[in-house]
């Protein structure tokens, strides 16, 4: 199927430093990149080479089976590269051609690429259920790194990662207006807590520094109110960053050079603030881009890197919470369950904040994707999103009725009101795991009186 | 490539169908955008919304948050919803004259 994705311009894609290949070079280009690849990383070629068709990735891929697209199956989408790597790189693709699965470049080939690699949300479910763990989110995030060298890459993504080379922050926001934000909010916690609750930025000397998405200083609000909280209760010395307002790494998603350099940003910021530890928030691709790639994009780094959800949970003892009257549920981000292990620390959390936690099923590092990640929250996919959301709106159906569902990744944030919209669910909140931590905190007396799940949840 | 058409004039247009040059804003741009955003009256709530992101932007080059919209419009999230379809991020924000938001939203 033939997917509505805007690419970027020409002028767009040399801002974030890629140069597009002329037609006539295409094919060599193409080549050439699969072979840097290949040297690269072994497991590129030892994914390419080892799937036996058995189709046991099918049924586990919500692409698949929310689109219906023979392509969309995990096998069949690496398919695509796999038959040009069989032919070029490969004895018996080389040998016996098109017998032996292989496939020439050809004019289609890039455009298949672009149409199927960016139907998926990488979010590695398949490799969870291939007997060999190939991983085709890697072969698809390889794919698209290739497509953007080439000078195919999204729009929406060219866009966000100029934010993040100019600006730290995937929504574009400057100091000035950091600070604005900021002063609002402490405002509010002052008006609902009656305390002075401060969200410092750029605050010299300072033994934390936060990253949260940047989106909390747009839409999600309540998600930044509750470490702000958390922080003031524990007496932590903490600041944000006007330089890394962002714990997103949207390069991992189409560019290993832009993951690269924005990943560089933490040690710029955390060096000029003087903190020791770096404190991600909630945010699914940007927490597996820090833990598993600073190291060997950046590394070592001169600070302790850890998750806003680890700390909640290794300080559970020391806060006093109540449990909020409401049936909430959890949603496990893709790259939280099956791409840096952040898997129990939500449901400690969730069961210390809420009166009735319910697991939806499957869950964990079963769980299946929302359809929103892996960046593909571009408007014009919506209703394809919709349709990759298929199998967890039916997860979500079953757990009916519930208060909240709770959604530690500002991907899956974004992804779900519409998707609950769309399949008639509408009325049930979505939020981060730190909102209802935020809420559960005992913070003054006011908060013992509230009873109905709409005090809770704030209107 | 979408196209806006304002007194005789073409004012032109992102991909995504937002202002590309936000200082050729004007009351008659937000009422040609309406309708394409089916808003069927621009009423006085309208305009407040509007004329806040508005000003937001231009002083701090970037959409305000939305709960200091709501705040300072005292109007809910709700009752901006349903005065822009599309949503405060992306109906108010084109009716105001500004580029798209992005990110994760």
């Amino acid at each position: 199927m033939k997917i509505p994705l805007r690419l970027a311009k020409r002028e767009d894609l040399r801002i974030i430093g890629v140069e597009p290949v002329a037609e006539a070079e295409l094919c060599s280009r193409t080549l050439e990149l699969m072979g840097e690849f290949r040297a690269f990383a072994r497991s590129f070629s030892v994914m390419l080479e080892t799937c036996t068709g058995c189709g046991a990735c099918a049924k586990a891929c919500h692409s698949y089976l929310g689109t219906d697209d023979f392509f969309n199956i995990p096998a069949a989408r690496a398919g695509l590269l796999r038959r040009i790597f069989s032919r070029y790189f490969t004895w018996s693709g080389r040998v016996l051609g098109r017998f032996s699965g292989a496939a020439e470049f050809g004019p289609g080939t890039l455009d298949s690429w672009v149409d199927y690699f960016y139907q998926c949300n990488a979010c590695r479910r398949c490799a969870k259920f291939c007997p060999f763990g190939i991983d085709t989110g890697e072969i698809v995030l390889a794919g698209r790194t290739i497509l953007t060298r080439l000078g195919r890459a999204p729009a929406f993504m060219v866009n966000i990662a100029r934010n993040e080379l100019t600006t730290g922050n995937n929504t574009g926001i400057l100091k000035p207006a950091i600070i604005d934000s900021c002063s609002f909010l402490e405002e509010e916690l002052l008006e609902e807590t009656g305390l002075e609750i401060r969200i410092p930025v750029d605050k010299p000397n300072t033994e934390i520094l936060y990253l949260p998405s940047s989106s909390e200083l747009f839409v999600n609000s309540d998600t930044l109110m509750g470490a702000a909280k958390l922080f003031h209760y524990l007496g932590v010395d903490w600041t944000l960053s006007s330089t890394l307002l962002e714990a997103a790494n949207y390069g991992l998603l189409f560019d290993l050079d832009v993951m690269k350099k924005h990943n560089n940003r933490m040690r710029i910021a955390a060096t000029a603030v003087g903190a020791e530890k770096v404190v991600m928030g909630e945010c699914g691709h940007g927490w597996r881009a820090a833990k598993m790639y600073s190291e060997g994009a950046n590394g070592p780094f001169p600070f302790q890197l850890t998750h806003i959800l680890e700390l909640v949970t290794e300080r559970l003892p020391d806060l006093n919470l109540t449990k909020l009257p409401i049936r909430a549920t959890l949603h496990d981000p893709c790259n939280y369950g099956r791409g840096a292990g952040l898997v129990e620390e939500p449901r400690k959390i969730m069961h210390a904040c809420v009166e009735d936690f319910t697991e939806m099923t499957p869950n964990r590092d079963r769980n299946f994707c929302c359809g929103g990640g892996g960046g593909l929250l571009m408007d014009e996919m919506t209703e394809i999103r919709m349709e990759l959301g298929k199998e967890k709106s039916e997860q979500i159906r079953r757990l009916l009725p519930l208060d909240y569902i709770a959604l530690p990744c500002a991907s899956c944030k974004a992804q779900f009101p519409l998707l609950l919209k769309h399949y008639g669910m509408g009325e049930v909140r979505t939020g981060g795991v730190l909102d209802l931590v935020g809420r559960s905190l005992v913070l003054n007396r006011q908060q013992d009186e509230r009873t109905s799940p709409q005090d809770c949840l704030g209107g | 490539m979408p196209q806006l058409w304002v007194n005789g004039k073409e004012i032109e247009l992102s991909e995504e169908g937002f202002m590309v040059h936000p200082e050729l804003w004007s009351e008659d741009v937000a009422r040609a955008f309406a309708e394409g955003e089916h808003i069927a009256k621009l009423t006085d709530d309208h305009w407040k919304v509007i004329y806040y992101v508005r000003e937001y932007y231009q002083r701090f080059r970037i959409a305000p948050m939305i709960r200091k919209l709501c705040k300072d419009t005292g109007l809910q999230l709700k009752e901006i919803e349903s005065l822009f379809p599309s949503g405060p991020a992306k109906g108010a924000c084109k009716l105001a004259g500004l580029p798209k938001p992005t990110g994760c939203l």
